[in-house]
């Protein structure tokens, strides 16, 4: 019923953005007919919420009609359930869409194009992180207990059942897990406190190697058989400040195939690999750099309007950037073109952290 | 230790007892002195012991039902945090016997822990007050006072209630007193499975429960007609669990021990009225973020007070009170690692009563302090009585809130480079009396800025700036009214508060700030029957800083009912029985925390 309703402000709005053109019938039939759901073709904000209250939720953007925008969209359509505590990250298998959902240590499962409620997963995790897929299994990164550095774990989901069958230990701080072939990389982060390790997961479900990268890989992406890995180094404050890198491995042989160092005091924490070029957010400023070029570049594409920036991605030529602003205001993401020309801006949900592509 | 020289004093004084004197002393020496004599510009709302009895057992549900104070409650019985005049929970002060007990870790005091049963005197006095109680008094403060009475008495008092969800509430006072010696000492302990079953809901709250007992003694002795010695003890200790929002979240606990001990030596030589006062406060946090592990992290600040306070009467109606003050805050724990600060402020009073009907007075205050850039201080107000009937008050004052321990301490983002958060403001009252009827009604402006905000940094932590400025504007009306006919007596009290408070970049108001907060109370009185029912009413507050519509909490109205019935004269058995949230109201007063619904108590008070 929800979904009826949507669809009719999708038309709605398709008819007053293309009234004063003739192309308002093809408009108005061509959605209805192909969609798999109200949310596809467009672009999931998770919006993380204040940690320690259920305010955690999802926004709607559509990259086909700019203007057809929607927030909290788990609690339109499943308007019996609420989303949860700290939505940490979105991971896609197939329809589905995994809501992992950090305070609330669940794991909502929904139809990502129409978001509706398909499973909760509510036992077997520990402060969840991340979730990457392969061998028809779903991993979820946990850090267990958060001021324990011996109990983190990777928590490994029957897909059918959703249920954890089993868990396999791993060093502090599992953050971003990504899937390759059979095997998964799983970034430390570090949790509460720092690490520099990359986790190797094999068919097995066994670690089976462990590669120093640098202090606090925050985000890691494959592309073409090697992993990007921006580490933020340790801050200031650690007492111990290390400089930030961006360092590739070479999947093949598990070894670093280049370590660029940033500049000390500058700490990254925000990348996305896009069209083979790396964005990565330094302040600000987003910059870019090809995959292959040998240093890092020193002037932005251009620099983001936000507060406080605290989400990016970089999608068909477009850059989408989450503000944070005051943590305790609706947040806004921006969106520019490739030039980084303002576009569009949204006020969505409360610390938006991420974007998903739904295409 | 401390325990041994109580019962010492205990013992002395039940000798002493024993003597009896025959004279009769009526006279009560407060502890408070300056709340009693330097006040006469702003409005006290005093609230005796028979409000304080219906409104068991914490200091939220006292000051909710009874006064302006709005109050966000992470849920019954958890961390309680008081907004007064639309300013923040640091910015309201509380005072144990003329001592600011506010936390120096966080700035701000926990209302659900304070037991009020413990003192006998409680007030609240809206408006500026940091020139007398230094930091936090800018929205206005909280009183809770032993007072002393020399004069013969032996009474012991047993308080036992029970209530919905395994809810106990117990209490043992005793009061001992001769024309010489006044000892009052009691013990509670209050406890909660808090498991209360949302309103219309199958969920209940979980991982609530909650005991807390406090240990007093306080004892005055007077030397003789010109000597006083007063010592104020107390000791806290609580154990909450923090009740969770989401069925898998990791459950939480929070412990907090505190010890509070004031000795005061009272002269009075001519002209002049000495105070010598000393104090050593201790409190302690320790905050489990995962109760199924022993880790925990901590915090503690030991505070050592040292207090010379004159009153100098040049005639009987000009007062010169001058107060020195030196503090040394000793403290250590997570994130703050070692850390002491010193303050010492000077303090001088005046007090003008020019006739019968007008009197005006002027103070001002300056501390000296390595660990923040301390702004001087002042007060003035006069007050003015038109007719018998009608009387205006005009108050102006500067105050301030000081940085806390976390701000100038915390590793990383403190800093010693921080201001105090400043607030100048204005208030004029008017009140009105009629009979058996009392209405007060204040007006108030107020400006703040430098507030304190922790900000994330270029670095990547955050660090606390003194950036947002707010306006702050409202009125306060008191109600009171009592009428007596025959053995019947009638009581009807009531509050509301206006409050506009402006972020002063964005225009929009503060979040858990309420337009409207609204409390009555009736109360019947037949004999030995008493009844009573008290409503409170919040309006609706944004809780996000875009004041977007869709995140309010939404206005409430809550009401409870109770009777009492007290049986025999000398030893008396007071029956009591209240029902709370008689509607059975579904509210939250913090977002996703929702408050119980209909819920019982029965109580038994034995004097003898």
């Amino acid at each position: 019923m929800k979904i009826n309703k949507l669809l009719g402000l999708a038309l709605m709005t398709a008819v007053f953005f293309s009234s004063c053109t003739d192309e308002e019938i093809v408009y108005k039939e061509a959605p209805a007919a192909v969609s798999k759901g109200a949310y596809e073709k467009g672009v999931l904000v998770v919006n993380e919420g204040n940690f320690g209250s259920p305010n955690a939720e999802i926004s709607y953007i559509s990259s086909e009609f700019p203007t057809l925008f929607q927030n909290s969209i788990f609690n339109t359509v499943n308007p019996t359930k609420v989303l949860g505590n700290t939505a940490q990250s979105i991971g896609f298998n197939g329809d589905l869409a995994y809501i992992v959902l950090n305070g609330s240590n669940k794991i909502e499962v929904v139809n990502r194009y129409t978001f509706e409620s398909v499973a909760t997963i509510q036992t077997g995790l520990q402060n969840p992180r991340y979730i990457a897929f392969a061998n028809g299994k779903g991993y979820v990164t946990n850090w267990g207990d958060a001021g324990v550095a011996t109990d983190d774990y990777v928590a490994i989901l029957n897909l059918t059942t959703n249920q954890i069958t089993g868990n396999i230990a791993v060093v502090e701080g599992p953050e971003q897990i990504v899937a390759y072939n059979n095997s998964l990389y799983v970034a430390h982060k570090g949790g509460y406190s720092f690490n520099d390790k990359i986790s190797l997961i094999n068919s097995s479900d066994v670690v089976q190697t462990t590669i120093t990268v640098g202090d606090v890989p925050s985000v890691i992406e494959i592309n073409n058989n090697e992993l990007y890995v921006l580490c933020s180094g340790k801050p200031a404050w650690s007492g111990t400040e290390t400089s930030a890198k961006l360092v590739t491995v070479n999947l093949a042989t598990n070894a670093l195939a280049q370590s660029l160092t940033f500049a000390a005091g500058e700490h990254p924490a925000l990348m996305d690999i896009e069209a083979g070029s790396i964005y990565f957010m330094k302040g600000k400023g987003v910059y870019k750099k090809d995959l292959g070029a040998a240093a890092l570049p020193t002037t932005p594409v251009f620099t983001a309007t936000a507060t406080t920036v605290y989400g990016f991605a970089a999608q068909n030529s477009k850059f989408y950037v989450g503000d944070a602003i005051d943590y305790v205001a609706n947040g806004k993401v921006t969106v520019y073109d490739a030039a980084g020309t303002l576009q569009r801006t949204y006020t969505v949900g409360v610390m938006p952290n991420g974007f998903y592509f739904n295409n | 230790m401390r325990l041994k020289l109580l019962f010492a004093f205990l013992f002395l004084s039940q000798l002493v007892l024993a003597q009896n004197d025959t004279i009769n002393l009526n006279e009560v020496i407060v502890s408070d002195v300056q709340l009693r004599d330097n006040n006469v510009s702003q409005t006290v709302l005093k609230l005796n012991d028979s409000i304080i009895q219906q409104n068991q057992p914490a200091l939220t549900s006292l000051l909710n039902y009874n006064s302006v104070i709005y109050f966000k409650e992470n849920g019954y019985g958890m961390v309680s945090s008081a907004s007064f005049r639309g300013t923040t929970a640091q910015q309201t002060a509380v005072l144990w016997n003329g001592i600011n007990i506010n936390s120096q870790l966080l700035g701000q005091t926990d209302f659900n822990t304070v037991t009020t049963r413990d003192f006998n005197s409680i007030s609240v006095k809206s408006g500026g007050g940091s020139v007398v109680y230094g930091s936090g008094a800018i929205g206005g403060t909280v009183h809770l006072n032993t007072d002393f009475r020399f004069r013969e008495a032996f009474q012991n008092e047993l308080y036992l209630g029970y209530g919905s969800f395994n809810t106990i509430n117990t209490q043992y006072r005793l009061n001992a007193g001769t024309k010489k010696w006044n000892t009052q000492i009691s013990f509670s302990r209050n406890s909660s499975d808090n498991d209360y079953p949302f309103v219309g809901s199958d969920e209940k709250n979980t991982n609530g429960e909650y005991y807390n007992a406090t240990v007093n003694a306080n004892i005055g002795y007077k030397i003789n007609d010109k000597n006083i010695l007063k010592l104020y003890s107390q000791f806290y200790e609580d154990e909450r669990h923090f009740s969770i929002t989401s069925e898998n979240a990791i459950r939480t606990k929070y412990r907090n021990a505190n010890s509070r001990n004031l000795l005061v030596w009272t002269n009075m030589a001519g002209q002049f009225t000495s105070n010598v006062k000393a104090a050593f406060l201790k409190e302690r946090y320790q905050y489990y973020d995962n109760i199924e592990s022993d880790a925990f992290s901590f915090g503690e600040v030991q505070t050592f007070i040292a207090k010379y306070d004159v009153v100098y009467a040049i005639t009987e109606n000009i007062k010169l009170n001058a107060i020195i003050d030196y503090t040394i805050n000793d403290g250590e724990g997570e994130g703050i690692g070692e850390a002491k600060r010193k303050i010492g402020s000077g303090v001088l009073l005046f007090k003008h009563k020019v006739s019968d009907a007008f009197t005006y007075e002027v103070s001002g205050r300056k501390e000296i302090t390595d660990a923040y850039q301390s702004p001087f201080l002042f007060s003035a107000g006069a007050t003015y009585a038109v007719t018998n009937w009608y009387k205006v008050k005009l108050n102006g004052s500067h105050n301030f809130r000081i940085p806390t321990f976390n701000d100038l301490y915390w590793k990383p983002g403190g800093n010693l480079n921080l201001r105090p958060e400043s607030a100048y403001q204005a208030d004029f009252g008017q009140e009105f009396t009629f009979g058996g009827l009392q209405l007060t009604a204040t007006a108030y402006y107020m400006k703040i800025k430098d507030m304190l905000r922790w900000l994330p940094t270029s670095e990547g932590y955050w660090a606390p700036v003194n950036t947002d400025r707010v306006q702050s504007y409202g009125a306060e009306v008191l109600l009171d009214y009592t009428h007596k006919f025959g053995a019947h007596e009638l009581g009807l009290k009531g509050t509301y508060a206006y409050t506009v408070s402006e972020d002063e970049n964005t225009n929009k108001q503060l979040i858990y700030v309420p337009y409207h907060k609204l409390t009555g109370a009736v109360s019947y009185t037949f004999k030995n029957f008493g009844a009573y029912y008290q409503a409170l009413y919040n309006g609706e507050v944004f809780t996000l800083s875009d004041n977007d519509p869709k995140y309010m909490v939404k206005d409430y109205l809550v009401s409870n009912f109770g009777i009492d019935y007290r049986i025999g004269k000398k030893n008396t058995y007071r029956l009591g029985a209240q029902v709370r949230n008689l509607t059975n109201e579904k509210y939250e007063s913090v977002a996703s925390r929702l408050m119980p619904g209909r819920n019982y108590n029965v109580t038994l008070t034995l004097i003898f």
